[in-house]
């Protein structure tokens, strides 16, 4: 028995020995700031985390990423947001997975005295100053913004008639909320287009597969898809093939992932809103930097959005 | 009654054993995290370890009884979501304090009994009938709140969460003693002989005169009463109850069950080892943390000792015969 113990703690030493070597490998001695993602297994997210490396490099910044298993846990990304108070980061940038359900989450980073720097998804006002919690900086797009250029698009293209289907995030996410807001705003100026189906596919690709399939039987004459994510109009463009549709419905994404441009490209998919998450990332932590040498930043950061077309994508380069 | 009394206490140093191998691997584990960082032995973090902890290890007291008994609730999750909702929602209506934390519990207490009963009465493995639950009561908790979360509540409620008792926060203090109750009602009432009766031999059980249904309802109620207790818990600390809140929480329940030396053949376990069990997740994770380890690593990390702590409890076990 007292093998198997001594085994096992080799084993446990061992495993993290080598992964602590992992985290430690990033320039030591800069200021430690932490991202925290809420995800790290989707493109957007990744760009973003690459953006916040580079910008940690150039500043000798010490970065540590970290991201819940799942990106609806809340509850996981709380725990990893007071984890990492307790090892004293000197700022931590936040993606929130609950525009309010992170609050508390701050309110304890306020405690600590660690400025806290929030990036994409909007913390809820409301909230915000119940709790009398603070943030010291946000970045982001203009979501309302970009749900609207999406709209104004569909509009055009269906010539100001037709049926429209929605596929939702994850209810509640400051993010798709506010595409969707924009993306009705923009169609309330063409009364002949309407949306007959507007449904959740949780930010997920096989999910935006499965109801877009279901979408397509019970409407199948609509003539267009507005997806709050890349991701799900990835999924539905599949379902479109696997419909014999492709072509026939225009489908209008959002993020700017490098397969939904190849998709425009190829004419699968018409048009998604870049979002330029490589530089939110960058912003933040450079935000976070100069909140840590005592500097002032903006209250708020936006990064410009880019309705990315077959033409746009052939007229220019710099939307690499 | 008396000839398994003795087989019990032969058993004794097996359990007794075992429970030290486990309490091992976590004194080992911490003693690992005291040498690579400097934020790990702290006070502050130990606390706040404890308290990461007790949603799941709230949880998997009840996963440790439908274990125990042979069986497996895979609902935990979803029902702590649906419980979560139905109390916001009580409590949003301006309900009584006490009585919207009862229907936070009554929820929870509702869906494990409907397990018991699909169980028992209705003859379905357990398996099947709570993957049933977990849609049925996930299902509910989104048609109930259309999808979106309530959020906002009272101090008073909120407390319970952010609350202290002699400095060690509220949900710690609550989880020691959901423990120490369920640790007495498990090694010294009859509800916890029959628990283990069952488990270990479920015809003999009923042939000894054990009313196996009632008692196999009474502990798939007791599961889900806890999940509602917890979700009292993670309402409290998130200030929101989500519809998707809890989601796997069961996989990690079970993991915790499991590493705590709780059989999934049934008949054996304790919570003792269950509440080391949790704690072992919520320290692996927290440490984790502290060193910046990339989330991908963690989760091979977390699998890895999931299976090194039940292939040791299988060599022991064979040993032990």
């Amino acid at each position: 028995m007292k093998k198997d113990l001594i085994g096992v703690l080799l084993v446990i030493l061992s495993i993290t020995l080598m992964s602590c070597q992992r985290g430690s490998e990033q320039a030591d001695g800069g200021p430690r700031i932490a991202l925290v993602l809420k995800t790290a297994n989707n493109p957007f997210f990744i760009d973003m985390q690459k953006g916040a490396e580079e910008a940690a490099k150039k500043l000798g910044v010490n970065l540590i990423v970290q991201a819940a298993e799942r990106e609806v846990d809340v509850e996981k990304q709380m725990q990893i947001i007071e984890n990492l108070i307790q090892a004293r980061v000197a700022a931590l940038c936040i993606t929130p997975s609950g525009s309010r359900e992170v609050v508390p989450a701050i309110d304890k980073a306020n405690r600590a005295g660690i400025p806290v720097v929030i990036v994409d998804t909007r913390v809820d006002p409301k909230t915000l100053s119940e709790a009398k919690a603070r943030i010291a900086s946000f970045i982001g797009s203009d979501n309302y913004e970009g749900g609207k250029l999406a709209g104004e698009f569909i509009a055009k293209r269906l010539n100001g008639k037709g049926k429209v289907a929605v596929l939702e995030g994850i209810p509640g996410h400051e993010t798709g909320d506010s595409r969707l807001k924009g993306f009705r705003e923009a169609l309330k100026a063409t009364p002949g287009i309407e949306i007959v189906a507007s449904q959740t596919a949780n930010w997920e690709r096989d999910q935006g597969f499965n109801v877009f399939q279901n979408i397509l039987q019970s409407h199948p004459d609509v003539g267009a898809l507005f997806a709050c994510s890349d991701l799900m109009a990835l999924g539905a463009v599949e379902a479109i093939a696997a419909a014999n549709k492709t072509g026939q419905i225009v489908v209008v994404g959002f993020d700017a992932l490098p397969e939904a441009r190849e998709d425009v490209q190829k004419g699968t998919m018409d048009a998604t809103v870049a979002q330029f998450s490589a530089q939110m990332g960058a912003q933040a932590v450079e935000n976070a930097y100069r909140l840590i040498k005592g500097e002032q930043v903006k209250e708020e950061v936006v990064v410009p959005i880019k309705l990315i077309t077959k033409e746009t994508l052939n007229s220019s380069e710099e939307n690499k | 009654m008396r000839l398994r009394g003795i087989a019990l206490r032969q058993d004794f140093f097996l359990h007794y054993g075992r429970q030290l191998g486990t309490l091992a691997g976590l004194l080992g584990l911490m003693v690992v995290l005291w040498a690579l960082t400097p934020h790990f032995l702290t006070i502050s973090n130990l606390l706040n370890v404890a308290e990461q902890a007790t949603i799941i290890a709230i949880i998997a007291v009840g996963m440790t009884f439908v274990i125990i008994t042979a069986g497996i609730d895979l609902s935990v999750g979803s029902v702590l979501a649906f419980s979560g909702v139905v109390m916001a929602s009580a409590l949003h209506q301006g309900v009584f304090l006490p009585l919207g934390l009862a229907a936070g519990l009554g929820t929870g207490l509702l869906c494990g009994l409907v397990n018991g009963l699909l169980i028992t009465v209705g003859r379905l493995p357990p398996f099947i009938a709570t993957l049933g639950m977990m849609s049925v009561a996930r299902g509910t908790a989104l048609m109930f709140t259309e999808g979106r979360p309530i959020s906002g509540f009272s101090e008073g409620f909120r407390s319970m969460a952010t609350g202290e008792l002699l400095r060690v926060p509220t949900p710690v203090v609550i989880m020691v003693a959901v423990y120490v109750v369920a640790h007495f009602v498990l090694k010294r009432t009859k509800l916890g002989r029959y628990t283990y009766a069952i488990g270990g031999n479920e015809e003999a059980a009923l042939l000894s005169g054990i009313s196996v249904r009632s008692y196999k309802t009474i502990v798939y109620g007791l599961a889900g009463m806890l999940s509602g207790l917890a979700a009292i818990l993670l309402t409290a600390r998130l200030n929101s109850a989500q519809p998707i809140a809890g989601m796997m929480y069961e996989l990690d329940a079970i993991a915790a069950t499991v590493i705590g030396g709780t059989s999934l053949m049934g008949g054996e376990g304790t919570v003792v080892g269950t509440l080391i069990g949790a704690l072992i997740m919520a320290v692996l994770r927290n440490g984790l943390n502290l060193l910046g380890v990339s989330s991908f690593i963690q989760q091979v990390v977390i699998g890895s000792v999931i299976i090194l702590a039940v292939l040791i409890d299988m060599a022991l076990k064979r040993r032990g015969r």
